[in-house]
């Protein structure tokens, strides 16, 4: 269907004269008396409705339907015609409910009785329809908009459904003239204005509402006309409407459902329900001819032709991803009978239910399931036909395919991070982007520096970069986050100073793997490079590199370089941090950066000392094992380095490449290798481990 | 997509080639080294692809049946043997029994025709098929248009002066036209030959069977991908916007979401993502490196090793049981997820959605889903206990709101026992009784049905004679209450017959 389809615009133009406040002598009995009462009460006279109230309860069948399968974009205007029009609504979207309507039509009433035919007319309301049919909807306005150069496209087709009793054959006619020249009237109004459209087509169907028994007026003409009672056929032929009827429901299921509406437990039977929806939820049966296979079945009422699908055990889970070609809301064709309210109940519950295609051959084909969306149901097109992507290639055989250490679970952990939600259409972004562009943005950010695999990278490993890590990817800093960041660090840099072991990856490397001073020194530098691709953000980015490139070691290359330069004098600290590139404003958050280290480590006294000053002593706590060291620890090699250290550093380094270290002296922490350590942790003590915890 | 080889096997097709010295060709010969060199283009590009051979001439045979075994369908090219009289009509017939038996009526098939531009004489022949279209029995339709979607190419071992100078290039062209238009008529340009030959193949190649290349982006992470099967432009509203819309080769991710939220989408297509890598000539898609050897690490191999962002992306996906939302171009998106073959093999697989802005109603426009960091707090719970799915739609469905239809006698009668059976329990069920009372009060105001209105305040005035003198008084105060309240309403007054106006319970005081 077309969006511009006649279907686009439908104009209900019901007859409101005092010929419409006749009875349809169709008498219903309300008054249903139960066996145990029956004994001395005379039951009350049936009642009967007015052609009015057929027309009435016709036309809302048809809105419910109409807005429970498109919710969107197939509109109606409802028109009362009397001595006078009366539009009970716009076009507009949020005109188009039952309620609304319905509250309109309780104002105006059945008709007056006693008011004189000769004022009341339908071709009031005919005269309306046509105009209303001029008006531009929201969603022409918009497309016309929208294309511009192109906005001819957008066409003009509606539908005017007249509900009244005609008198004959030639009233009918009288009726049709009327609407054509209408038609071409409004049509040269519409040529001058932005808001109204000329009409390209115009569809009327006359439904001639008489009482029952008595002979129509009218007979069938190209153009339809129905008697009082039947509405569906004319709902199926203009929406492109299917039915299918589901089968075999069972009644445990649902049966709590059905408890609340005081059912009497008292029927075991599987029940049957019949929903309208999109035609093209049965494309394939019509198409492979399957139609009478499948289970469709001509009945007297209602649709011509339903398709019957069983309900199947087990139910799906809502975690399973179905191919699903098409999914159609749909409509009960009886919503307030029980069986439909059970099965609508239980789906709206969040359940889903597979249906199955009958079949002869006995094999079971699922074909459909029905399922809510968020109070709505939706009838999906399963695919159950052989696939063309079947047997592909396994991920693990192309590109990237034999690789095993991928960070899965970050990876997971970032999804998580940048999943979706619906943002208000109001709320508004100052950089007029989008939400989803803002959603591409974090992504973006998020993805500056992000190594694939766990042999990539070291920080990504380290527990105590996790704040840092989620902190700087964001757009904005507060002052707090710099304070968590800069702690970060701070805190790196007492591991290091602590001889920590890292979470290095030892893969691809001979031996035992970069030593201990190399391992931070790989740290540093990708902690750097992870925080400089966000230091253009804002200031307060740029800070959190400044505290990284002030506290980090240097490459001891570089130190030596920076000895040599300098001999053995002692340089003031400003000095070598100036050395460091580091521009005077960011000195004063570094000094001030210090300050803080030193409150936030206030229960270890040795954390005053700054390990850039060559002269400061050891570590009171580390004094006592200088005694079993043979050389200084290559990573304190921060003061003066004598030739004989560096020789023997040297010798040390290529030694080491020969043979396997020692796992003890790899892991060792100022050689120093505690044993039992996992007894430790086992009992909750503090051991230093840097490397992630298990989660 | 499926592709059907159709090869004309009559003895028009043995006509020998002029050629200026040298061997002697028949057309079969071109026909068969051009559909030689098709097979062996996909079977080292397009290498999913399933393909079938049918040869016919008055009768059709399926050669193949469909396969990936691109030797079988060679093999099976050397071994064709010469018949009678060219019959298109039965070959499609047959065309559309093999497609429909294998894949249902819903999957896009490719039909590749190679003939030589003679289609028969007499009964049978094209010409006679195409002037009896209009005056056939139903049992005897023309086999055209499929019912499945279908792209025709007619590869013609002719020239188009040679089509034009009898009405076999009208007579195609119609052809084409029946199956949808969706296709093209190829001919050999300039002399015969097996250069000619190729070209015109070559340029089938280009037009059909080139492998779909992409970069799958999510922010700087990203992955040279190969899309498989090709994503087919598509129209989606003819008179609205009549250009076909193509996905753009860069295919960037916009964020996650469940797969419990995004619940089993309604997708036009589905597409393998199969990443690739770029130095190489030739894509390694589908082969696999289990047939090379070990000594020398091959060119799979070694691309094997480099990380993907593709198997990190589908590793996770999989973990975590989540898809991720991709934009293919202009208001259109698709979704990435792990679909599972079997326990051991899985892949990347990509679904394209409904071109336009809210392709699925529970996630609303897919432009106003945003970061869920924007959202003051976590929509997912800090537990992942809440959802912010589905959408709900801002007016309920008929089903969700309990409305009143009497257009069967039995729905009217329903309700008319509900509000008696609350009526006999009054006082207990009070509100009950009120809130069925002006349910129907409602409808029967919207109906103009005023006589329903009488007649169910004679019942409630009914019930209030009958109730038993063990019945709290309470009860016959609110029945004629209510009765009374009925009666006005029916009288259309406006000050009693408003819509919105329900009937309050009165107000008793029994306590004293």
């Amino acid at each position: 269907m077309k969006i511009f389809s006649v279907a686009h615009k439908t104009v209900f133009v019901v007859d409101h004269c005092p010929y419409m406040a006749e009875s349809s002598r169709q008498q219903v009995e309300c008054d249903v008396l139960t066996k145990s009462r029956g004994q001395g009460v005379i039951p009350l006279a049936p009642v009967s409705k007015s052609l009015w109230t057929c027309a009435v309860e016709c036309s809302m069948e048809y809105c419910r339907i109409l807005y429970d399968v498109y919710p969107l974009h197939k509109l109606i205007n409802y028109v009362v015609s009397d001595s006078e029009f009366h539009i009970l609504n716009t076009w507009r979207q949020e005109d188009q409910s039952t309620h609304e309507l319905m509250s309109a039509l309780a104002a105006v009433g059945p008709p007056n009785p006693r008011e004189d035919p000769e004022c009341c007319s339908i071709l009031h309301g005919l005269v309306a329809a046509v105009e209303s049919l001029c008006k531009i909807t929201e969603l022409q306005h918009e497309r016309r908009t929208d294309m511009m150069d192109t906005a001819e496209r957008v066409a003009n087709r509606g539908r005017i459904i007249c509900l009244t009793n005609a008198k004959s054959d030639t009233h009918v006619r009288m009726l049709e003239d009327c609407i054509q020249e209408t038609i071409l009237e409004q049509n040269r109004l519409a040529a001058g204005s932005d808001r109204l459209m000329a009409i390209q087509q115009c569809d009327l169907v006359l439904v001639h509402i008489h009482p029952q028994g008595e002979e129509p007026l009218v007979y069938d003409r190209p153009k339809k006309e129905i008697s009082s009672l039947l509405t569906s056929e004319v709902h199926s032929q203009h929406y492109d409407l299917a039915s299918t009827t589901i089968t075999n429901i069972p009644m445990k299921p649902t049966l709590n459902v059905c408890e609340q509406e005081e059912q009497h437990a008292n029927t075991s039977a599987n029940y049957d329900v019949e929903l309208l929806h999109h035609r093209d939820a049965h494309m394939e049966f019509f198409k492979s001819g399957d139609l009478h296979m499948a289970g469709s079945s001509t009945r007297e009422n209602g649709l011509k032709e339903t398709i019957t699908l069983k309900w199947c055990t087990p139910r799906t889970n809502s975690i399973e991803l179905h191919y699903c070609t098409g999914a159609y809301r749909i409509s009960p064709t009886d919503v307030n009978s029980r069986p439909s309210s059970c099965l609508t109940n239980f789906l709206l519950n969040g359940r889903s239910v597979l249906l199955e295609q009958p079949r002869k051959s006995g094999s079971k084909v699922i074909s459909h399931m029905l399922s809510s969306h968020g109070g709505e149901i939706f009838l999906h097109v399963l695919n159950s036909n052989r696939s063309t992507l079947e047997d592909p290639p396994s991920i693990s055989e192309g590109c990237g395919g034999r690789v095993t250490d991928y960070r899965i679970t970050d990876f997971g952990e970032f999804m998580r991070e940048n999943r979706l939600t619906p943002v208000s259409e109001t709320s508004h972004d100052p950089s007029g982007k989008l939400p989803a562009e803002r959603a591409k943005s974090q992504l973006e950010r998020h993805t500056r520096y992000w190594p694939m695999i766990i042999s990539q990278t070291t920080i990504f490993n380290m527990q105590a970069v996790v704040p840092l890590a989620n902190l700087i990817v964001k757009e904005t800093l507060s002052e707090e986050d710099v304070l968590t960041c800069q702690k970060t660090v701070f805190n790196l840099v007492d591991m290091e100073r602590k001889n920590d072991p890292l979470p290095i990856s030892t893969v691809g490397s001979r031996g035992k793997g970069p030593k201990r001073d190399e391992q931070y020194r790989i740290m540093w530098n990708e902690l750097e490079t992870l925080v400089k691709t966000h230091a253009g953000a804002t200031d307060r980015h740029q800070r959190v590199l400044d505290c990284i490139v002030a506290c980090r070691s240097k490459p001891p290359e570089e130190e030596e370089k920076e000895k040599k330069k300098r001999g053995r004098k002692r340089e003031d600290k400003e000095d070598k941090t100036e050395k460091n590139g580091s521009k005077d404003a960011d000195d004063k958050s570094w000094q001030e950066s210090e300050r803080l280290k030193g409150l936030l480590d206030k229960e270890e006294p040795e954390t005053e000392v700054i390990k850039d000053s060559p002269d400061s002593p050891e570590p009171a706590n580390k004094k006592p094992r200088l005694s079993i060291e043979e050389v200084p620890p290559p990573e304190r090699a921060k003061g003066p380095v004598s030739l004989l250290t560096m020789w023997s550093n040297r010798i040390t380094a290529a030694n080491s490449r020969k043979h396997q270290e020692f796992m003890g002296r790899v892991s060792s922490v100022n050689n120093k290798f505690e044993l039992y350590q996992q007894l430790k942790e086992e009992n909750g003590m503090d051991v230093h481990e840097n490397g992630k915890s298990s989660r | 997509m499926p592709t059907v080889i159709l090869m004309d096997v009559s003895l028009s097709m043995t006509r020998p080639v002029s050629l200026d010295g040298g061997d002697e060709f028949q057309r079969k010969n071109l026909a068969v080294h051009g559909l030689n060199m098709l097979f062996e283009h996909m079977a080292s590009n397009y290498r999913l692809e399933f393909t079938s051979l049918m040869a016919f001439s008055s009768l059709w045979e399926l050669l193949v049946p469909f396969t990936r075994d691109y030797n079988a369908l060679q093999e099976a090219l050397g071994n064709l043997e010469d018949y009678d009289k060219t019959c298109v009509e039965s070959a499609l017939t047959g065309v559309s029994s093999v497609v429909q038996q294998e894949w249902g009526s819903a999957c896009p098939c490719q039909v590749v025709l190679v003939t030589d531009g003679s289609l028969g004489i007499g009964k049978g022949s094209l010409r006679q098929s195409l002037q009896s279209l209009k005056h056939r029995a139903d049992d005897k339709k023309f086999p055209l248009p499929f019912p499945f979607p279908t792209k025709m190419f007619i590869m013609s071992i002719a020239n188009a002066e040679e089509l034009q100078a009898t009405d076999a290039m009208n007579n195609l062209e119609e052809l084409l036209h029946l199956s949808g238009g969706d296709g093209q008529i190829f001919t050999m340009e300039g002399p015969l030959c097996m250069k000619s030959v190729q070209a015109m193949f070559g340029r089938l190649i280009d037009h059909a069977y080139s492998p779909f290349h992409a970069v799958l982006h999510c922010g700087n992470l990203s992955s040279d991908v190969q899309v498989f099967p090709r994503p087919e432009p598509i129209v989606m509203d003819e008179e609205v916007d009549p250009m076909p819309r193509s996905i753009n080769p860069d295919l960037e991710l916009v964020g996650f979401i469940e797969i419990a939220d995004i619940s089993s989408p309604p997708v036009i297509s589905r597409h393998l993502v199969l990443p690739i890598n770029v130095n190489k000539e030739v894509d390694e898609v589908g082969t696999g490196a289990t047939d090379e050897l070990e000594e020398e690490p091959s060119a799979s191999q070694m691309a094997g090793k480099n990380p993907n962002f593709c198997v990190l992306l589908h590793g996770s996906l999989k973990v975590e049981g989540m898809v991720a939302l991709v934009q293919l171009g202009p208001e259109w998106y698709g979704m990435l997820y792990s679909q599972a073959d079997s326990k051991k093999k899985s892949n990347l697989m990509m679904s394209l959605f409904e071109p336009g802005s809210e392709p699925l109603p529970w996630l609303g426009k897919i432009t106003h889903l945003g970061p869920i960091s924007e959202a003051a707090e976590n929509p997912y719970g800090e537990d992942d206990s809440k959802s912010p799915f589905p959408l709900q739609p801002s007016v309920k469905r008929s089903y969700a709101q309990n409305v009143t239809v009497w257009i069967k006698a039995s729905g009217l009668q329903t309700d008319v026992q509900k509000i008696l059976r609350n009526a006999r329990k009054l006082p207990d069920k009070t509100q009950t009784f009120y809130k069925e009372l002006n349910r129907l009060r409602k409808a029967a105001l919207a109906f103009g049905f005023w006589e329903l209105l009488k007649g169910v305040a004679d019942l409630l005035e009914r019930e209030c004679t009958l109730l038993p003198d063990s019945a709290h008084p309470d009860a016959a105060f609110q029945l004629s209450h209510a009765a009374q309240q009925l009666k006005l309403a029916s009288t259309g007054d406006s000050q009693y017959a408003a819509f919105d106006h329900n009937i309050a319970p009165m107000h008793t005081d029994f306590s004293s």
